[in-house]
């Protein structure tokens, strides 16, 4: 047989690489590149993966027909939730990378040792989960969070705790990190300037394992009427179990009611099991919200991922709507997003609505929901915001 | 108060029983091979992580995970002998074991990290959630059964290394290693043997720890350090030295917790740790040793 | 520590005369002048800054394990005390930095001379053990110990070093990332320079006599506790000048960037370059630092890649890199002497 003419080869070969090819966007379609900082390795790894699951899902959606003609398009690297790793990938995502807008990080640490990096190269950084009042307090024009600092959280649930839950006594159990120490700390001022007491102040590491000689040494204090528990799910599990076991919460027969955060995820129940019981918390995302943005957010969810979304997976979401708003307001490179984010008025997302004030801090609370445990295991949307 | 005191010496006791079958792994392969293995820990989260899938995926029965766990421990025990250090002994190198371990301690944790993902498992057995209340104090089963099978463990191995003659040909090879040789005792075999028996016993304390810990790839570090401190305290390569240490060291965390607070247990321990150096580095419960320190 | 540790060491004869030594050095200046101009964005950088931290905690442990042969696993403890206690004097009691460095660098070389003293009798497994626990305690207290190094709240904002003023030329900002490296990796050059020095001098073979057989060095009259503790003096505080730059170019400071994997990783650094030399670590810092970042893009098999390497390099060439470089070399040599004149095709 003889062999084809070179021209035919190269036909082929050519077709091949038109067919091949990326589609050429149209003249009109811009890209926003988006910057994600998040922990992808290392113990807060498990931040990042719900993060990213939010993140693809909101650009799916987006990217279907785009925002005024502008298409999102976002990079990941690993800051691995601690300030060396977070400064490094920082700035490879700056210098090669160099996105109009960036996000993350989860812990306040990483965050924190990021946030000059952004000033410097001039992007705005939108932070939907750290919590440290740091991160907003001092002002800086570039950083801007969405979800309520620990201040603005303890405040109102130590608040909550005296006048709606009538408590009077207290004990705050929480993780040595940034987060956990500041946020028992406003709440241990609030409570006992209303005039509350607190019991006891026990702060643990990270690395604690059994909380059945914490649970004991809780168990011999005498009535408490509320437990702030400031942790991450996989203690706080462990928490709430031996806390029942000690018969101390509701839980497990005793009659003090722990209050968490919105560090533990939807699904929570399903794994603490009778323990949890009665536990009330502040989330960033209420499933049961009945508004059309949630269901529809939900909805996709599941048909995305066979799973229900966390908190997680929710303000990740919302970060990436929170762009594309200001986008649709005629926001298009850093400088625009940046001043269309500090002129936030009326945003609503899947975990609320935001305003940001003058140290680009979120100050709706309604990102804040409270919610109970029922014996059965689902959650009771309290209206207390 | 006397309920609590003796609430929080029985909850150091169950802690310290497990932390006594980490340790006990650790001990026995330094008595034989003068080595240690950084990777001990990571032997524990896949015991534990092998339990876990053998319950919850295969719907198998807890008390079986535990064989199953031990079971993967062995092999992996002496996968890292064939694999790391036979070969280095074969040289002569002291120091290249340790830093080979922690290479594959490294390895071991990230392959973890990426097959079974960041986020903690519920690991939840029968046992775990039944409370006992007597005399105004509480247990789980699962601490129950904590106890029971790291006492009978515990004591088996004691009779063994005791009373059998494979155990007390353990024991000469860890004193004297050329000598037992000439004395017809395969010294390979049995550093292989007390590998195996090392790394199983690490795999069932993971599979026992489990349901305890929070169970992500990093578990097994937590327990770790801790384990290195006990082996010490106790006397390394001393069996009866590391069961005394390693319960001792489970009451100090829970007296700790209760009467000063959880974030000074590591403290404790490292300061007892310095102080039996310092004093009485053999350890501090004696053993005839004849060992250059 | 045995020969066999050792495999790829050259016999003295072999080691460079010192009219060739100072080319190397002049080279290595000059390589140092030159690579800030090559990777000209702050990544790549920043990078650079972190390969010469890492050089300096490697070169120090090297001198305290290879050349003393003390197991020391609490390098990372130096380290930490170095960052904290300089930050600490420079942004509480606003001492002028380089008093605080000095500082720094002083009482960690203290604290591992008083490891050293404690542990003065301890040998091997117990050693490595004792600064283990010795690392997990300094770790402890930095956490634990809030009301003055902040814990884990972190200190943020440190501040660079401040410039440079030379009168005649233009002040040196340390902000720039590249003089920031200049500063660091001509410390790091200097620190290499002095251990070079202390180890071709009748002190190097001191240390070599006590690691090799301790009895028969205090036979002949060494002092060898002293050497010891000298060692690690000397090693803990470079470790503790790294530390100070650290918090310095970092900015933030947290207690976990000094828990005890980074001994570990230190360590390996070590080993992969050649544990016994010098040029040994220098070149396992820059690879063990740069590894990782070249192996972003495989996103989570990167630290699996990691430990394998460590792994492959203890099992199947033990003098790290300077044995494989040595062994190529020589194989080279061999090749060429072999070729016979007008070889066939």
């Amino acid at each position: 047989m003889r062999k084809p003419p070179i021209s035919l080869h190269f036909a082929a070969v050519i077709a091949a690489l038109a067919l091949a090819a990326p589609q050429p966007l149209e003249a009109a379609d811009k890209v926003v590149k988006i910057g994600a900082l998040l922990p992808m390795s290392g113990p807060g790894s498990y931040f990042g993966a719900q993060d990213k699951q939010g993140i693809e899902l909101a650009l799916e959606q987006l990217n279907k027909t785009g925002v005024g003609g502008v298409k999102f398009e976002v990079q990941y690297e690993d800051s691995a939730c601690s300030p060396l790793p977070a400064t490094q990938a920082a700035k490879r995502l700056l210098d090669q990378y160099k996105p109009d807008v960036a996000i993350g990080e989860e812990c306040s640490d990483a965050t924190l040792a990021i946030m000059p990096l952004m000033e410097q190269a001039k992007v705005p950084f939108l932070n939907a989960g750290s919590s440290s009042i740091r991160i907003t307090q001092p002002g800086n024009p570039w950083t801007f969070r969405i979800m309520p600092n620990e201040v603005m959280q303890g405040i109102d649930i130590a608040t909550n705790a005296y006048n709606r839950l009538g408590a009077r006594t207290a004990v705050l159990l929480y993780e040595n990190t940034n987060a956990g120490i500041g946020n028992a700390k406003v709440f241990n001022e609030t409570f006992t300037k209303l005039g509350g007491k607190i019991l006891a102040d026990i702060g643990f590491g990270r690395d604690i394992n059994d909380f059945t000689s914490i649970a004991t040494r809780i168990a011999g204090l005498g009535k408490i009427d509320v437990i702030p528990t400031y942790t991450l799910e996989g203690q706080g599990l462990k928490i709430t179990q031996a806390l029942a076991q000690a018969g101390v919460t509701k839980g497990g027969g005793g009659g003090s009611i722990q209050l968490g955060t919105i560090w533990l995820p939807f699904g929570f129940e399903q794994k603490a099991g009778k323990a949890s019981v009665g536990y009330v918390r502040i989330v960033q995302f209420d499933p049961t919200d009945k508004r059309e943005i949630v269901r529809g957010f939900i909805d996709a969810f599941k048909a995305k991922y066979n799973q229900d979304p966390t908190h997680l997976n929710a303000h990740a979401y919302d970060q990436i709507l929170l762009i594309a708003d200001v986008v649709r307001r005629g926001a298009r490179d850093a400088q625009s997003i940046r001043d269309g984010f500090a002129a936030t008025k009326s945003f609503s997302g899947v975990t609320g609505s935001v305003e940001f004030d003058n140290t680009n801090q979120n100050i709706k609370m309604d990102t804040i929901h409270y919610m109970e445990t029922l014996p059965d295991l689902s959650w009771k949307a309290l209206s207390w915001n | 108060m006397l309920t609590v005191v003796l609430q929080q010496g029985i909850n150091g006791i169950v802690v310290g029983s497990l932390y006594v079958l980490v340790a006990l792994g650790l001990t026995l392969i330094y008595g034989v091979l003068v080595q240690i293995n950084f990777a001990h820990a990571d032997i524990v989260t896949l015991g534990a992580f092998a339990a876990y899938f053998f319950v919850h995926l295969f719907g198998g029965n807890y008390l079986l995970s535990i064989a199953v766990a031990l079971a993967v421990g062995g092999a992996l025990g002496w996968v890292m002998n064939a694999g790391i250090f036979a070969p280095l002994r074969e040289r002569g190198s002291e120091l290249l074991p340790l830093i080979a371990t922690i290479g594959a301690s490294i390895m071991l944790e990230n392959a973890m990290l990426a097959w079974f993902g960041p986020i903690p498992y519920a690991f939840e057995t029968p046992y775990s959630n039944h409370v006992i209340r007597v005399a105004g104090m509480f247990f789980t089963m699962q601490s129950v059964l904590i106890i029971v099978v790291s006492t009978t463990t515990i004591g088996l191995l004691y009779g063994f290394m005791k009373f059998t003659f494979l155990g007390k040909a353990l024991r000469a090879v860890s004193q004297d290693r050329e000598t037992a040789g000439l004395m017809g005792i395969n010294p390979n075999k049995l550093i292989m043997l007390t590998f195996v028996i090392a790394s199983a016993l690490a795999g069932m304390a993971g599979a026992m720890l489990g349901p305890v810990l929070v169970l992500t790839p990093f578990a097994g570090t937590s327990v770790i350090v801790k384990a290195f401190a006990i082996v010490i305290i106790g006397g390394f390569g001393n069996v009866e030295g590391t069961i005394i240490a390693g319960l001792l060291v489970g009451l100090i965390e829970s007296y700790t917790t209760q009467f000063l607070e959880p974030g000074l247990i590591d403290i404790v321990v490292f300061a007892l740790l310095l102080l039996t150096l310092a004093v009485r580095p053999t350890g501090l419960v004696a053993e005839k040793r004849e060992e250059n320190v | 520590m045995s020969d066999a540790d050792f495999p790829h060491r050259l016999p003295a004869a072999a080691r460079a005369a010192p009219a060739a030594r100072r080319w190397w050095y002049l080279l290595a200046a000059i390589a140092i002048a030159l690579l800030p101009m090559f990777f000209t964005d702050s990544y790549w950088r920043t990078n650079l800054i972190v390969c010469a931290i890492n050089v300096m905690l490697a070169i120090g442990l090297d001198f305290i394990v290879g050349y003393a042969g003390q197991l020391n696993l609490g390098q990372s403890a130096f380290y930490g005390i170095g960052a904290y206690v300089s930050t600490l004097l420079i942004m509480r009691l606003g001492v002028p930095f380089w008093w605080a460095f000095l500082c720094g660098v002083l009482l960690s070389g203290i604290a591992g001379m008083l490891l050293s003293l404690f542990a003065v009798r301890l040998r091997g497994h117990y050693l490595a053990i004792a600064s283990l626990g010795f690392a997990v305690i300094i770790h402890q207290i930095l956490l634990n110990w809030i009301s003055v190094t902040q814990g884990p709240l972190g200190i943020y904002g440190i501040a660079p070093p401040p410039p440079l003023r030379i009168p005649g030329l233009p002040a040196i900002e340390f902000g720039n990332l590249a003089n920031l490296f200049y500063l660091t990796a001509g410390f790091a050059l200097l620190a290499y320079l002095l251990l070079d020095q202390l180890v071709r001098s009748p002190i190097g073979e001191t240390l070599t006599a006590i690691r090799e057989d301790e009895v028969s060095a205090a036979s002949l009259g060494i002092n060898c506790q002293a050497w010891k503790v000298f060692a690690f003096g000397v090693g803990s505080a470079i470790a503790g000048a790294a530390g100070c730059f650290y918090a310095s170019f970092v900015g933030t400071l947290v207690p976990d960037a000094f828990f005890i994997v980074e001994s570990f990783t230190i360590l390996a650094m070590v080993i992969v370059g050649g544990m016994g030399t010098l040029i040994g670590p220098v070149c396992g810092a820059i690879l063990l630092t740069v590894l990782p970042e070249l192996l972003r893009g495989i996103g989570d098999l990167r630290l699996i890649v990691y430990g394998v390497a460590v792994m492959l390099v203890v099992l199947f060439m033990p003098g790290g890199i300077v044995e494989a470089a040595r062994l190529t070399v020589a194989g080279l040599r061999a090749r060429l002497r072999a070729a016979p004149a007008g070889a066939g095709p």
